[in-house]
């Protein structure tokens, strides 16, 4: 009994939290189209959230996608189809990997950061003292963050898929044999706009709810070191969920 | 509660010599009761202090005066308008003539000094880069600190952080300026010259200051007015030089450090030998 009343309690407050968090939403929303006029606040969010991820992705990328050259090759060899590898892979780094795992190390390396930059402003009264300046720290904090995380994450996906299909070409290509114009050829021939178009909606989505969840959290976060400390660990173990849940619902509504 | 607007209203009429006023308010927090029937008056082109134990709730104060909070009960009209009517948009209207700083200076920690400084009229106006540039530098003149424009806070001591803090607040002309314990932490040099800024900005700008603090001797120097806050409530009100005078006893306990008084030394317990003996039952 204590049980039920126990997963009831959890869910109910999963349920606020979600719903402050569409909230939280509105209100940045109704901020966005002033925020966008000052754009450079914008670039220096882009640039804080995506190129200071690029080494990261990078590397992961190259990393995926050489992974995906053996472990693919392994696999098609079996049934005599390895020219097959170059859309094999270029088909599960756009729709699905470059995406997810790019949004996977974006909420652990520029998420942390959003939110421990915010809790941090909150727990130093930096937020307080904006408001004391008539300046609503939603506007100036924590639109440009959002919108600069949305624009950095397909970005940054798309790079990811790039150096990923690189990666598994070098496996592929040039450490297994498979012959290089078949790799590419077979790509072009199968990969379509609706499959790029797939990866790129995903990682739009990742990246407006990474940024959400980020940004609330440092907003929202207890103003004490174990508060911003909490938030930037709820910040990664949420996205993660979430990203993995919105990826399924995705994916199915996309077939 | 039409009694209550009708003082509001008196009030507001009164406005032209008091810049602030605080009348019947009630606070709390939680159950937990802050002020009780606070009333005080801040007047215009003056300094005044608001002193008390730590714990009286002097930085809520400053928070109610600032429309952060709201009062349970009773209205706090600040330059002719009642925050309790103000709209969101109102609010921040009236902020624009305040600036306050806070206890730890709360610059922003990705911006550099001079942008700290340049943050509100780069956000509510549209100055050209070369009229801003001046104005920053001439309140960065005025706080002695023009030289440390391109420093991040990082690099900026505890005393030197608050004068930048000043600066920013004074950059917007505002007409009141408040000090959340300006004093506290910082050496006798940088106290000294935070106290003399803070009366020379007072005078020379025609702007009135509220500073809560509780280091006495520093206040009396600089204050016109003074306040003592105890229990919720106003002990003690008047000039420095009536407050030291003065006869009742919470007031000497605090003008004069004792560590027991009616503010007690011990936090509210049970009997200390059952509590003592209690344990070693266990």
């Amino acid at each position: 009994m204590s049980l039920l009343r126990e997963l009831w309690r959890s869910l109910r407050s999963g349920l606020e939290t979600l719903g402050e968090m569409m909230l939280f939403l509105g209100r940045m929303l109704a901020y966005t189209p002033a925020s966008l006029r000052r754009f450079g606040l914008i670039v220096h969010q882009v640039y804080n959230t995506g190129a200071l991820s690029l080494v990261i992705i990078m590397l992961c990328g190259l990393f995926v996608g050489m992974v995906l050259g053996l472990q693919g090759f392994d696999v098609l060899q079996r049934f005599g189809s390895e020219e097959s590898l170059g859309t094999m892979t270029a088909l599960s780094l756009l729709k699905e990997l470059g995406p997810v795992v790019t949004a996977l190390l974006f909420s652990g390396r520029a998420g942390t950061a959003l939110a421990s930059e915010i809790g941090l402003m909150q727990a130093t009264d930096q937020l307080a003292a904006m408001r004391m300046m008539a300046v609503d720290p939603i506007r100036r904090v924590c639109v440009p963050r959002f919108v600069g995380g949305i624009i950095a994450m397909p970005l940054l996906a798309a790079i990811f898929s790039g150096i990923g299909i690189y990666g598994a070409q070098l496996v592929g290509v040039q450490m297994m044999g498979v012959d290089s114009g078949q790799f590419w050829s077979q790509m072009r021939a199968s990969v379509e706009t609706r499959d790029v178009m797939e990866g790129v909606i995903k990682s739009c989505v990742f990246g407006v709810a990474c940024s959400l969840i980020a940004v609330y959290e440092g907003y929202n976060a207890i103003p004490t070191a174990e508060g911003v400390g909490r938030a930037t660990t709820r910040t990664v173990v949420i996205s993660a969920v979430v990203t993995l849940v919105l990826d399924y619902m995705l994916t199915a509504a996309l077939r | 509660m039409v009694e209550e607007s009708q003082a509001a209203a008196a009030d507001i009429a009164a406005d032209a010599e008091n810049i602030v006023t605080i009348r019947g308010l009630d606070y709390g927090v939680a159950q937990r009761e802050i002020f009780r029937d606070l009333n005080i008056i801040i007047r215009r082109g003056r300094v005044t202090a608001i002193m008390g134990p730590s714990g009286t709730g002097k930085t809520t104060l400053l928070r109610l005066i600032t429309g952060q909070i709201v009062p349970d009960r009773g209205s706090v009209i600040v330059d002719g308008k009642d925050l309790s009517q103000l709209s969101r948009t109102g609010l921040y209207a009236l902020r624009q003539s305040m600036g306050m700083l806070f206890q730890n200076g709360a610059l922003l920690t990705d911006l550099d000094v001079f942008e700290n400084i340049a943050f509100p009229l780069r956000e509510h106006t549209d100055l050209p880069e070369p009229l801003i540039r001046r104005l920053v530098l001439t309140k960065l003149h005025a706080v002695g600190l023009r030289g440390a424009a391109a420093l991040v806070p990082a690099e900026l001591s505890g005393g030197m952080g608050r004068r930048v803090a000043l600066a920013r607040a004074m950059v917007m002309d505002p007409k009141m300026l408040i000090y959340d314990e300006p004093f506290a932490g910082l050496d006798p040099i940088s106290l000294g010259v935070v106290l003399r800024l803070i009366r020379q900005m007072n005078d020379a700008l025609g702007i009135t200051s509220i500073v809560v603090s509780h280091d006495v001797h520093e206040i009396a120097a600089v204050a016109d007015d003074c306040y003592l806050l105890s229990g919720g409530q106003v002990v003690a009100s008047g000039n420095p030089k009536q407050l030291q005078s003065s006869e009742s006893e919470v007031v000497r306990q605090f003008m004069n450090g004792l560590a027991d008084g009616p503010v007690p030394f011990h936090y509210p317990a049970p009997d200390y030998a059952t509590q003592i003996l209690a344990r070693e039952a266990d």
